[in-house]
């Protein structure tokens, strides 16, 4: 394939890039509308208990106060973004499920008004046994947290392809290994908020969201409008990383407020109320077992997992899925075997986050691999290359595999790292470990059933063609989605980046599509905006055979300038003629949609990890130990990407520095701590400790050759399969520099030091 | 502060006191701002007191002040490791005295060097030891009505001294534990020692019985190890979100030993 391209593939600024860093980017918290109300939910102080009245006299009372809402002032209807398991209301009404579940709100003057009149609202609880732990959760006699769900079992998962036991059974070597992982959070650096203005029959809604359209879809359900009276607009937005993809009492409490006052109301959490509404990731407790022959060729695998899914279901059932479908993409063997119990707990509920359910999966099976390397006296990279996935293959659970090229990213990973003479070898203290991964680029099915594209987009060329403005549902939610697909709009009409203008994520101006989730904007929104952009250029290259008198399959257009394929000095530039196509046809506009093809097989949960194109990477991280404190102090870390072809460098070494920026912190700092009244501890920036940027070790991010066939210029994800491997591989180095295997998440200062401790006194008493 | 009494509050960087009534821990009536008392900004050497550092003194005004650089560098140090740049800036040296949080980072240090603060009323000031300054978790000896001036390190023999945080990343964490050391060596004896543990107890200790066990005798490996211990089992902390008590008392013992081994052979670092 020609690689001769004049906008993509290069480092172009962001196109948000000016209005970001001198301010005047306006995020939803910034934006004021005359008459604005603000509004405040009123949360559970408990974890579990009845709701036996509610008073809201006092608030109403208050001056300033101009609404004050419950239950009884909502639709009843249960809503939630997986469909399978609507179980959310807008306010609770017989229970509360969580300490932070939603039982009230205010809409006041101002923020202070709010504040008090949540205080006069009087809330008469009794208090109900609450249950913080899956394994507790699942006992007979545990409190039932949703009638509807017996034994607290919100989704259960049981598949199996080939025969395990039987691969068991022939295998030369089995062994099993069980880890824990930890509640984590997104963290956005910027907090969720919402601007809801109801007026007439319609309701626009401003908001940091992931997605206008399922933000759309589920408002529109919940107060049974129709969908065409409900405008979503994406502001900017400060990271999302998966907790900001459903609609939150934010929207839904602020439309009520301001369909009853008839005054826009702006609503927003607060750090500890991000926190509270959560949605972050799954604690996964993990077993993992595997048989391998004599040769460290792995014949079957059994991963038996449970999840704390916290107190509603949120995306959790895709969730539970993608947490052992996500297992067999990195290596080739025909027997595996999953099952999954997601259970609910009085704890605030958990989502999707930055690899949605896989990463922490894939640090039980890597830590695991590394265990199984060491009892066959191998080189776990060794085991690895022997294993790794092949392009043109399928998985036990029937995902195709097209392009893949994992084999080339552990080689290069263990070449650039120096991986053979560091690994074992490094003085004491210091270690080398390594992980693979993979991920969607973009799921093959949406997170509700309907047979609309997955993206679409409509490019306007200005009449005089000195612009040209791409219109698209896709986000941007930082990650710079504005940016790459206007490098590919001008890419494929033949234009300058430097013209291109964009309106994206606004339901009522711009196309659908379903949003910034599952990696899945490049490949998807991409795919709608390059067959826009052909359209454009083939319209304009009909005009021009006109203008130039030769046939349009003659002429090309690129950065600008129409010309004739033979010779290029013959040219027209792209201004005059789209100047003068407006002259004789009108608005010249292109047009693109996406639609994935039919992917996966047809057992229970088949869709959930298809995807047109899949990613791989391997880490390598060294580290050094103190060996009396346990600190982790990363010293390096090495990432090697398939992600196809890359449109902007600079933006795709970004995600990779960010995935791993948060993998590290999920691997060694992050943890959401709760009482055993089920408040948290630490939802805040200073006791969630995310890793600092004195923290971050020297990174090498690096490529491997790869084109997807099944993606527009062979594009795949690299946002979240940069998170993937990150936990597993520093487990990993820590084994390596100490001997000491932690079997679970974070990888902490004081589980390294108690391993040591353990360590030395097995060693005191041989 | 007469007029308003519990009431009224005193606002230096307010980085603790409007954190607080933001969370709403906090609501004084009235805020008192020290912000234009100039004169208490300054840190200077004064040869009748020893050094002087003025309340209002920000954690990067210590930092970057010559006097201290050259004196007591050490105290520049555990400065420049507090917080991140945006706090250094605005919080001040008064303020982490009279917070009294037990795992602040100043009081360790400024006790090991036998800081005092003097307190002022209307009624008059008086100068109060660092080390009786603090009676629990958020309280101190200082009434409502008294403003904390300045904090005087007197002149003394140490001839090195440090202290060293122990987080749980490398900007913006609390202690874990915080030791600081002061020492006077005489060849390779240690003729006076202090050595002041925070985050370890309801207020910032002084390890008595570890310094004893250093004092006049030919410094080893060994020796620094048993003193370490010694701090250790003195530490009293509590097991919380930041590391178990067993944790904390280890990380003593091992941050005795390296701090002291360190101020001995670096001096004032
Ligand atoms: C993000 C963040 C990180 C932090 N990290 C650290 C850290 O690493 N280490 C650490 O030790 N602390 C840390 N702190 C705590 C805090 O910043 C410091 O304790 C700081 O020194 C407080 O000083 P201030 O001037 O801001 O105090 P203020 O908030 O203004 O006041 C604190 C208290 O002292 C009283 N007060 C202040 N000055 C006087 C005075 N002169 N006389 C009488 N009363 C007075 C006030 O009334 C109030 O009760 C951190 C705080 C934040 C927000």
């Amino acid at each position: 394939m020609s690689d001769n391209y004049a906008v993509i593939g290069k480092n172009l600024p962001k196109i948000d890039g000016r209005v970001k860093v001198t301010g005047q980017a306006k995020y939803t918290g910034d934006l004021k509308f005359p008459n604005m109300l603000v509004g405040k939910i009123l949360t559970s102080p408990h974890a579990h208990a009845r709701i036996l009245s509610i008073d809201t006299a006092e608030a109403e009372k208050l001056p300033g106060v101009k609404a004050v809402i419950t239950h009884e002032d909502v639709p009843g209807l249960k809503y939630g973004i997986s469909p399978a398991r609507w179980d959310e209301n807008i306010f609770c009404i017989d229970k509360v499920r969580f300490v932070g579940d939603k039982v009230a709100a205010v809409a006041a003057i101002d923020e202070e008004t709010v504040y008090k009149a949540l205080k006069l609202i009087k809330v008469e609880y009794e208090v109900l046994p609450a249950v913080m732990d899956p394994i507790e959760a699942m006992r007979e006699g545990a409190p039932q947290i949703h009638d509807e769900y017996p034994g607290n079992i919100n989704t259960e998962v049981h598949q199996s392809f080939g025969d395990v036991e039987q691969a068991f059974a022939e295998a030369y070597h089995v062994r099993t290994d069980q880890f824990i992982g930890q509640r984590t959070y997104q963290s956005p650096i910027e907090p969720h908020s919402a601007i809801s203005i109801w007026e007439g029959g319609k309701l626009t809604v401003y908001t940091s969201t992931q997605s206008p359209h399922y933000f759309q879809y589920y408002i529109a359900r919940e107060f049974g409008l129709k969908m065409g009276d409900v405008r979503v607009i994406k502001t900017y937005v400060g990271g999302g990383f998966g907790g900001k993809l459903e609609p939150t009492g934010l929207e839904f409490a602020g439309a009520v407020l301001s369909r009853i006052t008839g005054r826009p109301v702006k609503m927003f959490y607060d750090r500890h109320e991000m926190f509270a509404h959560n949605r972050g990731r799954h604690k996964q407790i993990m077993k993992v077992t595997t048989g391998v022959d004599k040769n460290g060729k792995i014949l079957g695998v059994h991963a038996d997992f449970i999840m704390d899914g916290g107190a509603y279901t949120s995306l959790g059932i895709a969730t539970a899925y993608y947490a052992g479908a996500m297992l067999p993409l990195t290596y080739e063997f025909d027997n595996y075997k999953f099952d999954m119990l997601r259970v609910y707990t009085n704890l605030p509920a958990c989502g999707a986050q930055r690899g949605h359910g896989a990463p922490q999966p894939r640090y039980a099976f890597e830590c695991h691999l590394d265990m199984v390397a060491g009892d066959l006296g191998m080189d776990p990279m060794e085991l690895r290359l022997r294993n790794a996935r092949q392009p043109n293959t399928v998985t036990p659970n029937a995902f195709q595999v097209n392009s893949c090229e994992l084999k080339a990213c552990i080689e290069k990973g263990v070449e650039i790292s120096g991986w053979k003479d560091k690994r074992g070898k490094l003085p004491p203290g210091r270690g080398i470990g390594g992980a693979v991964g993979s991920f969607v680029s973009g799921a093959g099915y949406p997170i509700y059933r309907t047979n609309l594209p997955h993206a679409a987009a409509i490019i306007k060329v200005h009449e005089d063609g000195t612009a040209a403005t791409l219109y698209t549902g896709a986000t941007d939610i930082g990650q710079g989605s504005d940016t790459i697909l206007c490098q590919m709009a001008a890419e494929a009409m033949g234009y300058n980046y430097e013209n291109m203008k964009i309106v994206s994520a606004d339901t009522e101006t711009t196309p659908h599509d379903f949003g910034a989730y599952a990696s899945r904007q490049t490949l998807m929104s991409g795919a709608a905006v390059k067959q826009a952009g052909e359209e454009v250029k083939a319209q304009l290259l009909e005009i021009a055979a006109e203008m130039m008198d030769v046939a349009a399959e003659d002429l090309d257009c690129r950065e600008a300038w129409i010309y004739r394929k033979a010779n290029p000095d013959e040219r027209k530039p792209f201004t005059e003629v789209a100047r003068e196509f407006f002259v004789r046809r009108g608005p010249l506009v292109g047009r693109g949609s996406y639609t994935p093809p039919k992917l996966g097989g047809t057992f229970k949960g088949a869709p959930v990890g298809t995807s047109p194109a899949y990613s791989f990477c391997t880490q390598i991280s060294e580290v050094e130990i103190d060996e009396e404190t346990g600190e982790v102090d990363v010293k390096e870390v090495w990432d090697v990407h398939d992600c196809g072809k890359v449109i902007n460098p600079a933006l795709l070494h970004g995600q990779v520095h960010g995935a791993l920026y948060m993998g590290m912190g999920e691997s060694i700092w992050e943890e959401v701590v709760f009482d055993d009244k089920g408040k948290i501890v630490n939802g805040n920036l200073g006791e969630y400790r995310l890793p600092t940027a004195l923290d971050m070790p020297k990174i090498t991010s690096e490529l491997v050759d790869s084109v997807e066939p099944a993606a527009p210029w062979g594009v795949k994800e690299v946002g979240e399969g940069a998170t993937i491997p990150t936990m597993g591989c520093f487990a990993n180095a820590i084994y390596d520099a100490m001997g000491v295997r932690i079997h679970s998440l974070p990888l902490s200062y004081e589980k390294v030091w108690r391993a040591l401790k353990d360590k030395r006194k097995k060693e005191e008493k041989k | 502060m007469d007029q308003f009494g519990a009431r009224g509050k005193v606002l230096a960087g307010g980085t603790d006191v409007l954190s607080m009534m933001k969370q709403g821990l906090l609501a004084p009536e009235v805020l008192v701002s020290l912000k234009n008392l100039a004169e208490l900004k300054q840190i200077y050497a004064d040869p009748a007191r020893g050094v002087v550092i003025g309340a209002l003194a920000t954690h990067n005004d210590l930092a970057d002040s010559p006097v201290l650089q050259e004196r007591y560098l050490s105290l520049c140090q555990t400065a420049h490791h507090m917080a991140n740049n945006q706090v250094r800036n605005t919080g001040t040296a008064g303020g982490n005295l009279v917070n009294a949080v037990p795992s602040a980072d100043l009081p360790p240090l400024l006790i090991a060097l036998g800081a005092a603060v003097t307190l002022v009323s209307t009624g008059g000031s008086r100068t109060v030891k660092l080390e009786e300054f603090f009676t629990g978790p958020r309280m101190t000896v200082k009434k409502d009505n008294e403003i904390l001036t300045e904090i005087v390190i007197p002149d003394n023999s140490f001839t090195g001294s440090t202290y060293h945080k122990f987080g749980l990343r490398r900007s913006g964490a609390l202690a874990v534990v915080g030791v600081a050391v002061a020492v006077a060596m005489e060849g390779d004896l240690c003729r006076d020692v202090r050595i002041a543990l925070g985050a370890v107890a309801p207020t910032p200790i002084r390890a008595f019985k570890a310094e004893e066990v250093l004092k006049n005798r030919p410094v080893t490996d060994q020796l620094l190890e048993e003193v370490g211990r010694c701090a250790a089992g003195e530490s009293n902390p509590i097991s919380d979100i930041r590391g178990s008590k067993e944790y904390r008392q280890d990380m003593i013992r091992v941050f005795t030993r390296r701090m002291l081994k360190k101020a001995i052979s670096e001096g004032h670092v």
